[in-house]
């Protein structure tokens, strides 16, 4: 956006603002330890505005709630910017300096009113201005999001929105303040830092750059493909089709992807499978071959969080049986196919492998990283420097940012007389992703046992439905049953249910289409109905 | 919005020392490397000043003060050493060996990470032996997997509590009762379960004495533990973790000291307690593939990594290297997912490689 994906800021600054914006992130369950210094931050008199369709905890303590219906983000972020540009309440000189497109911007909000705002996300258009003044007019302000906001058929609009709050108002390149994408898994950074992309190499580097594919073929003495790859929901829709073979390390994409069905039959329809986990899931039941692996906590290497921070991961215990560290399995695969993948001895010299063709992290090597423990933020293009908490403090990287304009419109699966309930799904705090680890946790078990559908009263007594119930819930893709909890938390006409039960796989109901940019799947909205589980007859 | 404290000065043990305004004589004393034993101290939450471990001599004050919430003056004169405070400090250590789980030695007993107030009564030494309370205390909060409290082994210094409420703010535990029955529950008296309680274990990590423990270590010794310093593996906030160890096993996590990482002190359930899949009994120990039967079979490592290079390569004859995915995932290192995009580009010529991030 501004020319780096990543948080623009770091999380020890959270306690230090004066305001913060949290969308689309349900922080206390998804990041506890960065909603301990939200608290922190509100405790010291810091001012909390919360947009969710949830009425999270965080909605508790806010300052100033917004509870959007599911997938209107975009109206809500245009007419944001419409309060902002129209009560001149932007930074002028940091537009000036800094952005392009600001009057394209300026004439593309201008019949966003918060009126009609109203009209869409059902926020009182008051709030809505409020929200818009506080958070212009507020120096130390930052925005916290996470998978609320991109998980939408319309979520890079959403991200474009934030962004161009950001822009105008200047919160960018200054401490306490910036754009503050909260990253779901311990490396999901360092998974894209380190080339795991259809079409960056590790740092960045466009695979269908001349210069960077030159590069790269020299370190790896091979040809490149010039050829951008595909991502992995267009891989999964490809299945069967265009892709014939998967090698998956590490994750269960059976229980993770949207539309399982239709996953499931794409597997089927893949002539070879290669898994690499740590446990059976519900992948390997399509694998041909099953490779045993060790976790975090019997391997060398490291992770990078969502602020950019790379920090050592180190061997503990030994790894079961025959298991052995991904990275060993990975160099030996290599070399059984004939590619003569170098036998590292460590991690440590695959790391120094990787920051010498990368510049971003060039100055990061195991070996600094024994002696910050706290460890070392990138950009840090050299081994004196002391890496970076705030980004663009020079004005955005990439030079003059620019603003995008954005458009409303809405999700691609609504409610109807059918399907009645807008669902939305998301992750709890004792739960995590695909549930492999926490399952076998007996505080995990005992706190949430089994898959949950969270209604409000007056939906669920509508239906006839008691807390605890347990109900059918079905979408035009499949049927997976969950007991009622009735929630004060949930708006009338949403639904909302956590991901981590294979054995009632909430992804067998959610939407697998995908934003036009990214593919990322509308894993927020969808449309269900909720039925009373009709017993088999005994 | 901040304004620059202003500096002042005041004597120390004789000593002149500098201070800010706002600051507590604690931080001063700590800061000159004075030894002023606490148990209700610790940064991250408001001072109480209840365990009157820390108090000091203050002149012009009638009594002894509790450093951790005197405020700093400039002028002040100030002893951390006195006779009077030296004599405060073992009559208060004699009135807790009094009401506290003695070992045979007569030492507050060893649990969980260690017992602070032994450290103090073999540092500072007690006055006379009091006879034992045995203050009828009733135990509230069990019914849950993880939180064990022993209330022979508290001190009431509301550490716990504190956490609860100012850091975790979830606010599931109190002081509970009056006078000598005086204890830690939680409201109702109801199990940890059926209240707002997270199971952070911030209780346990702030506890002085080891009333609170885990009661999955319960048993393990933690001298004998080796501490191993790692990262967290589930979301993406980066916690510092301390792997403690012991025969092969993870038996514990800590976090490192508050002040010096991403997590200050803190963790969650997760990063604390959810460890037990490391060495649970479903874990893959062994290659496997497919057999003609379709079920998944035990092989060597040599042949399951010749029938994966077989299968791979295969597709890639038959349909181009394009036809191949390659799935990386986001919680696995930095180093594999970098070795797995050079396995996909470099070994089979594909750029069709990607991790969850998308979704």
């Amino acid at each position: 956006m501004f020319g780096a994906g990543a948080m623009t800021n770091s999380i020890p600054e959270i306690r230090g603002t004066d305001l913060m914006f949290v969308i689309g992130s349900n922080t206390t369950e998804a990041h506890p330890i960065i909603a301990m210094e939200m608290k922190r931050a509100k405790k010291n008199g810091a001012k909390l505005i919360v947009a969710d369709p949830r009425r999270i905890w965080l909605a508790d303590i806010a300052d100033l709630y917004l509870q959007l219906k599911p997938g209107t983000d975009v109206a809500l972020l245009s007419a944001m910017m419409h309060v902002i540009v129209t009560e001149g309440l932007h930074d002028r000189a940091f537009v000036e300096a800094h952005t392009t497109g600001f009057d394209d911007l300026v004439a593309s909000v201008q019949t966003a009113t918060p009126e009609w705002a109203e009209t869409i996300t059902e926020v009182p258009a008051d709030d809505i201005r409020q929200a818009a003044r506080l958070y212009a007019s507020t120096e130390k302000a930052g925005i916290y999001y996470t998978l609320g906001i991109t998980e939408h058929s319309h979520g890079t609009d959403n991200v474009y929105g934030l962004a161009n709050l950001v822009l105008m108002t200047g919160h960018l390149g200054k401490e306490h303040c910036g754009m503050n994408p909260l990253r779901g898994q311990n490396n999901v950074q360092g998974a894209n830092d380190a080339g795991a992309s259809p079409i960056y190499y590790a740092g960045y580097q466009r695979v269908d750059d001349p210069a960077a594919q030159a590069k790269f073929e020299a370190a790896w003495e091979t040809p490149l493909s010039p050829t951008p790859g595909m991502n992995l929901n267009v891989m999964m829709k490809h299945m069967g089709g265009l892709i014939r073979g998967l090698f998956i390390m590490g994750e269960d994409i059976v229980l993770s992807e949207p539309n399982t069905e239709r996953v499931e039959a794409g597997m089927n329809g893949l002539d070879f499978v290669v898994v690499q986990d740590i446990f059976l899931n519900e992948t390997t039941r399509f694998a041909d071959v099953v490779f045993p692996a060790a976790c975090f906590a019997e391997k060398d290497g490291v992770f990078t969080n969502s602020d950019r921070r790379v920090q050592r991961v180190r061997k503990a215990v030994d790894a079961p049986g025959e298991a052995r560290p991904d990275w060993q399995i990975l160099v030996q695969l290599a070399q059984a196919v004939g590619y003569p993948m170098p036998d590292y001895q460590h991690p440590s010299e695959v790391y120094s492998e990787m920051a010498q063709l990368s510049p971003k992290f060039s100055g990061i090597s195991h070996e600094r990283l024994e002696d910050n423990v706290g460890g070392l933020q990138w950009p840090c293009p050299d081994p004196e420097h002391p890496g970076t908490a705030t980004m663009h403090t020079e004005g955005p990287i990439i030079g003059k940012a620019p603003f995008q304009t954005i458009a409303y419109r809405p999700s691609e699966e609504l409610p109807d007389s059918n399907f009645p309930l807008l669902l939305s799904t998301g992750r709890t705090l004792y739960h995590y992703n695909a549930g492999t680890q926490t399952r076998r946790a007996s505080g995990a078990i005992a706190k949430q046992p089994q898959n949950f559908i969270e209604m409000s009263r007056r939906d669920a007594r509508k239906r006839g439905l008691d807390d605890g119930q347990l109900v059918q819930v079905s979408s035009r893709r499949g049927t997976v049953i969950a007991a009622v909890n009735i929630s004060p938390r949930m708006k009338r006409g949403c639904v909302w249910m956590p991901l981590h039960f294979p054995e009632a796989n909430t992804n067998r109901l959610t939407n697998d289409v995908g934003d036009p940019v990214t593919q990322t799947a509308e894993f927020k909205v969808c449309a269900v109905r909720v039925q009373p589980l009709v017993q088999a007859a005994k | 919005m901040t304004e620059t404290p202003t500096e002042l000065t005041l004597t120390l043990d004789g000593e002149q020392v500098h201070a800010k305004d706002g600051e507590t004589l604690l931080d001063v004393c700590r800061r000159a490397g004075k030894e002023v034993p606490t148990l209700c101290a610790e940064d991250r939450v408001d001072p109480m000043g209840s365990c009157r471990m820390c108090l000091v001599e203050v002149e012009g004050q009638r009594r002894l003060q509790p450093s951790c919430a005197f405020k700093v003056q400039a002028g002040q004169v100030v002893q951390t050493a006195s006779d009077k405070v030296k004599r405060h400090r073992q009559l208060l250590l004699s009135m807790y060996l009094a009401d506290h789980e003695l070992d045979e030695d007569d030492l507050p007993r060893e649990r969980g990470t260690g017992n602070q107030l032994r450290q103090h009564v073999l540092d500072h030494g007690t006055g006379p032996k009091l006879p034992a309370i045995n203050a009828p205390r009733e135990y509230r909060m069990e019914n849950n997997p993880y939180i064990h409290f022993d209330p022979e082994a508290c001190v009431l210094c509301n550490l716990c509590v504190r956490y609860c409420d100012e850091v975790e703010a979830v606010s599931a535990i109190t002081l509970a009762g009056r006078g000598a029955k005086t204890t830690i529950a939680t409201a109702d008296q109801k199990g940890l379960l059926d209240t707002t309680c997270e199971m952070c274990g911030g209780c346990i990590a702030v506890c002085p004495t080891g009333a609170m423990t885990e009661k999955p270590s319960l048993a393990s010794d933690f001298r004998e533990e080796e501490v191993v310093r790692s990262t967290c593996n589930f979301c993406g906030v980066g916690c510092q973790v301390n792997l403690h160890t012991q025969d092969n096993k993870v038996v514990r996590v800590t976090s490192p000291p508050a002040g010096e990482t991403v997590n200050d002190g803190n963790l969650c359930i997760k990063g604390r307690f959810s460890m037990e899949f490391i060495q649970h009994e479903d874990r893959l120990t062994q290659p496997l593939v497919r057999g003609d039967d379709g079920a998944l079979h035990t092989t060597t490592w040599e042949n399951a990594l010749k029938v994966a290079a077989q299968g791979l390569m295969g597709v890639k004859e038959k349909y181009g290297a394009d036809s191949l995915g390659f799935i990386s995932s986001s919680r696995c290192t930095g180093e594999e997912n970098y070795l797995l995009q050079k396995l996909s580009r470099a070994a089979f010529g594909t750029n069709n490689c990607h991790q969850c991030a998308a979704t």
